[in-house]
């Protein structure tokens, strides 16, 4: 699903429409087609990431190239959003009550994203130094005849991969990996070269956002304010409003997830959406399978729920196996195991190779798209004379 | 294959023989001679065999020596660089060793596969043991070695302008909006680049960066290269006070604080890109230049993530609220921008730069964007400043104080503003076409007007017409006049005695003038016509009746206009003449015409008359028994 699929007509349609409908005061039906229409695209679209059909193997939940998916998703709805909330929009609808409200408090959580977005993209940073420790582990096992040297080679960096993978979040932080660095440069006087030197140099997830900010409470207060409209509001724009900051939750609360991120303890707690709501059904689903798979790799720890860093964390751990139990020329069997379980970390290096990268760019364009629709969001409400920006 | 190995069996096994034979201490000479036929016989048949055999014991003998020294220093805790200068060149050489002996055995094709392979297998396993080493020796050296600077020494840009800090409209005075820094130029930066790690130790990192590279251990040299040098440059930007904030944080920031970390961001970008970063694409080319991608791959990796924080920080403030203290930030950072743009080209050339590239860009049009958003805003402002109460005593309003400073202190970014406002699509939106449209249509000069004087005209605009709309609030008309008189004239003043009378031209400033005195005229007229024309009246009052309602009248005049307030006092003084001259004239002649009236009937002679006038404007209210004569 490319983010230009389905926007064309149902924009077009919009803008043409509200061109038409401006000077005209009923054009309630219109609203609610519209809305009709957004919610069905937004429940269509993670109904297909819900599915991830059997015959894409390469796509399943939380792998990179699902996450890939997830935020075209999350670029699509965003379009349409924004269709629906300011195309043709008279400013004055939306500093009325409730939206002089929630228009704001849209607007926070607009900021908020853009951190995460932040912390994530330096998470994938973090997944691509484990990609890079898992190339040499491959390069080394792929070595014909396979000798100790290339072994310990091999065994050396998925001990790196390994530490990066499960050393908590918040022992990544900044401070205590310069602390390490450093102490290890001055023990050298008192004989201890090597004592301290931090596992495998693991380049440490440095802190991007800023000292004590936590992605768990960010989406915790994301979401804490969320209340679906009721009665008469449900038809009005406060119901685009509503849906489009359960999406923006659930995709922020996702990547947080799956990519190591700036502390997330109790992460899955944070979030649930309403089970009534029809069109946020999949979401719902989603939210169920990886808040589950949350539960059950918080306590140990991890980088997240990538799939490929999970796969990857399993056959460093067997490979380190092989290699501690390696003695050349080594048992045909075994040796045979290693090579099925190399080619599969090589293949995951690929996957990784092609994707995070792509990843990345696309968080970056998630970043963007939501300053730019905030600009405008304000720009309207300026117009509006809503937000007033005192002098004072 | 099967063939050599055949005959390398046969012939261990006739060595074998041959051995156990010269083993026998009873053999006869002739028995010797006979073996060693057989010998030599064997020779010539496996003539390979025999060399192979030759190379495999001089290339183990290379070997074993190489692994002792690396064996030996795996025992020992301390690092090898540290132990004295001849340790480091030994070590590296049994790295060579190893990785020769590794050539040497690829490239045989010798027939003792066992062996070979044996042989391979003890050099890979020192290689490792040794590559394993020298990342660690790398890493401590870097680490030991790095330099770090005290970055106060270093000359950046600096004219930062404080307009109005953390004032508001009521509160605004002069004096806050005129330090207007020394220079505009910036004083570049030299493109010099310093050391960032000890230039000693150079040659040590890059003769580890080789030993890798050629024994294949590229990625892990990488690898811990990169994981150090990013570190560092985290710690680079620390100390150059860029404290890390989330986007959330900042665009909670009061502006005091806000006004801060920008200065301090406006700092850090400069001396980041120019120095830092640019001395660590040095230093990445001094260790990898010889692997050109790597160095630049290398460099990027190691400075994204710092570079990003700063980009971050930028779009953060561009999208925060526009309020007009902050048009000065956002053009000083949209500066900064424009000036490192250059440099980061240059910097990230290659394609893994790109990104950072784009990203930069980027932020520059969201800085120019925020910045023209926050111009218009400000005008909008000023043509919405609505009073509910005039302003007291007719006094310079705090709206022409600020408006006046302002633009006045934009002028030190004219040439940054006249940039970005060429590029701006003409709209319609120059305020209060009343004003302009009467003006310009005489005004040769505003066809040769810059972009900026154009805007700040039309800022201008907006304020006067403001102005006007204040003036209207008086229930006094003539206090009005003195209103607009003040405000104008300080207008002009600011105009004239600023960078802006370059901007605005001669032109401008004259038909200000006229302006300002055409109210003045306006105010003597409201306030003194119909009082003089009382002495002209002639009805049947008689000259008594006359001089007294006069008097009256002035009495009445001289009570409420001693409160006004006309602050400059060369303006005061040529208004009170100019008053004084209508006035006591027309009433000198006017007695000159009486002289029916007695003296007692006159309460004020000509000359109490113009010494009163002396006190209209000055903004004390006086009493009559005080200042009469007094």
């Amino acid at each position: 699903m490319k983010a230009t699929e389905t926007q064309p007509s149902f924009l077009g349609r919009i803008s043409i429409r509200r061109n038409q409908v401006m000077s005209m005061e009923g054009n309630h039906e219109q609203e609610l087609q519209d809305l009709d229409l957004f919610q069905k695209h937004v429940s269509d679209r993670f109904a297909a990431l819900l599915s991830s059909p059997e015959d894409l193997p390469h796509e399943p939940l939380l792998s990179i190239s699902w996450l890939r998916k997830l935020m075209d998703v999350f670029l699509c709805c965003e379009a349409e959003f924004k269709a629906v909330l300011i195309t043709g929009r008279d400013p004055t609808q939306i500093s009325k009550p409730p939206l002089d409200r929630l228009i704001p408090e849209f607007l926070e959580r607009a900021v908020k994203v853009l951190d995460i977005c932040n912390a994530v993209s330096s998470g994938v940073d973090s997944v691509r130094q484990c990609q890079k420790f898992a190339e040499i582990a491959v390069s080394a096992l792929e070595t014909k005849p396979m000798g100790d040297g290339q072994v310990k080679r091999a065994r050396k960096a998925l001990t790196s991969l390994l530490s990066a993978i499960t050393s908590d979040d918040r022992d990544n932080n900044h401070f205590k990996s310069t602390e390490r660095a450093w102490s290890f440069g001055r023990r050298v006087n008192q004989g201890g070269f090597r004592k301290d030197k931090p596992a495998g140099s693991f380049r440490s997830l440095s802190m991007v956002v800023a000292k004590n900010w936590s992605a768990a409470k960010q989406i915790q207060s994301m979401f804490s304010n969320l209340v679906a409209p009721r009665g008469a509001e449900s038809t009005g724009l406060a119901s685009p409003v509503y849906v489009m900051s359960v999406v923006m939750v659930f995709v922020m609360w996702a990547l947080v997830a799956a990519i190591p991120c700036q502390e997330r303890s109790g992460l899955s707690t944070h979030f649930q959406i309403p089970r009534q709501l029809t069109w946020a059904q999949s979401m719902i689903g989603l939210l169920e399978k990886i808040g589950e798979e949350w539960k059950k790799k918080e306590k140990k720890g991890s980088a997240g729920l990538l799939e490929e860093v999970q796969r990857m964390e399993k056959l460093g751990q067997s490979l380190i196996e092989f290699a501690d139990g390696f003695h050349f020329p080594g048992e045909a069997e075994k040796l045979e195991d290693a090579a099925t379980q190399v080619a599969e970390l090589a293949d995951i290096c690929m996957r990784m190779e092609e994707g995070l990268v792509p990843l990345q760019q696309q968080i970056r364009e998630v970043f963007h798209r939501v300053v730019r629709s905030r600009r405008e969001v304000v720009e309207l409400l300026e117009n509006a004379g809503a937000v007033s920006q005192p002098m004072e | 294959m099967a063939n050599c190995e055949e005959e390398e069996h046969i012939f261990a096994a006739a060595q074998h023989i041959l051995k156990a034979l010269w083993a026998n201490k009873h053999l006869g000479d002739d028995a010797k001679r006979t073996i060693a036929e057989l010998e030599c016989h064997l020779s010539a048949v496996f003539p390979t065999i025999e060399r192979d055999e030759a190379v495999h014991a001089e290339v183990e003998e290379r070997l074993k020596s190489a692994e002792r020294k690396v064996m030996q220093w795996k025992a020992n805790p301390s690092s090898i660089w540290d132990s004295g200068p001849t340790k480091p060149c030994e070590y590296l050489q049994a790295v060579n060793e190893i990785q020769s002996v590794m050539e040497i055995l690829g490239g045989l094709s010798m027939n003792n596969i066992s062996k070979r392979r044996e042989l391979t297998r003890r050099a890979q396993c020192a290689l490792q043991i040794a590559m394993s080493r020298l990342e660690e020796e790398l890493y401590h050296i870097i680490v030991q070695h790095k330099q770090s600077f005290e970055p106060q020494y270093m000359s950046f840009r600096s004219h930062m302008v404080d307009a109005a800090s953390n004032e508001s409209f009521a509160s605004v005075e002069d004096e806050i909006v005129d330090k207007a820094s020394s220079d505009v130029t910036a004083t570049e930066l030299v493109q010099h680049t310093i050391d960032l790690v000890d230039p000693q130790v150079i040659p040590d990192i890059k003769a580890i960066a080789c030993a890798m590279f050629a024994s294949n251990y590229e990625k892990e040299f990488r690898e811990t290269f990169i994981g150090i040098r990013k570190q560092a440059l985290d710690e680079y930007l620390s100390s150059l006070k860029f404290e890390k904030v989330s986007i959330e944080d900042l665009m909670k920031l009061d502006w005091e604080n806000l006004n801060s970390q920008i200065k301090i961001w406006l700092r850090a970008v400069e001396i980041f890109v120019r120095l830092y970063l640019a001395s660590e694409k040095r230093f990445c080319g001094q260790i990898l230049g010889e692997f050109d991608s790597v160095s630049s791959f290398c460099f990027a990796e190691i400075s994204e993530a710092s570079i990003l924080c700063l980009l971050n920080f930028g779009e953060a403030v561009a999208m925060g609220p526009h309020r007009p203290e902050k048009l000065f930030r956002l053009l000083d950072m949209y500066e900064v921008v424009l000036d490192i743009l250059p440099d980061i080209d240059e910097l990230y050339s290659e394609e893994t730069g790109f990104f950072i590239r784009l990203e930069l860009h980027g932020l520059s049009m969201s800085l120019r964007d925020s910045a023209m958003v926050t111009l218009t805003e400000f005008e909008d402002l000023i043509l919405s400043d609505a009073s509910i109460q005039c302003f007291p005593q007719g006094g310079i309003h705090h709206l022409t104080r600020y408006v006046m400073n302002y633009i006045s202190t934009l002028t030190v970014y004219s040439g940054i503003l006249d940039c970005i406002l060429k590029d701006q699509p003409v709209d319609g939106q120059s305020a209060s076409p009343e004003i302009d449209s009467g003006q310009n249509s005489n005004d040769v000069s505003s066809s040769v007007l810059s972009p900026l004087a154009h805007r700040l005209r039309s800022l201008i605009s907006a304020l006067e017409s403001n102005l006007t709309e204040k003036s209207k609030l008086y229930k006094d008309g003539s206090l009005g006049y003195i209103f607009l008189v003040n405000n104008i004239h300080y207008m002009v003043q600011k105009v004239k005695d600023s960078e802006l009378r370059l901007l605005f031209g001669d032109e401008w400033i004259r038909k200000h003038n006229g302006k300002f005195m055409k109210h003045a005229m306006s105010y003597e007229r409201a306030t003194w016509s119909s009082i003089i024309s009382i002495l002209k009246d002639d009805g049947k009052a008689n000259a008594k009746e006359k001089c007294k309602r006069f008097c009256n009248a002035f009495e009445e005049v001289y009570k409420s206009q001693t409160q006004w307030h006309i602050p400059n006092p060369q303006l005061r003084e040529d208004l009170q003449i100019s008053t004084s001259q209508n006035l006591v004239h027309a009433y000198r002649t006017f007695l000159g015409n009486s002289r029916d009236i007695g003296d007692k009937y006159i309460k004020y002679t000509p000359d109490d008359l113009g010494k009163m006038i002396l006190d209209l404007f000055v903004g004390s209210p006086r009493s009559l028994n005080n200042s009469r004569r007094g």
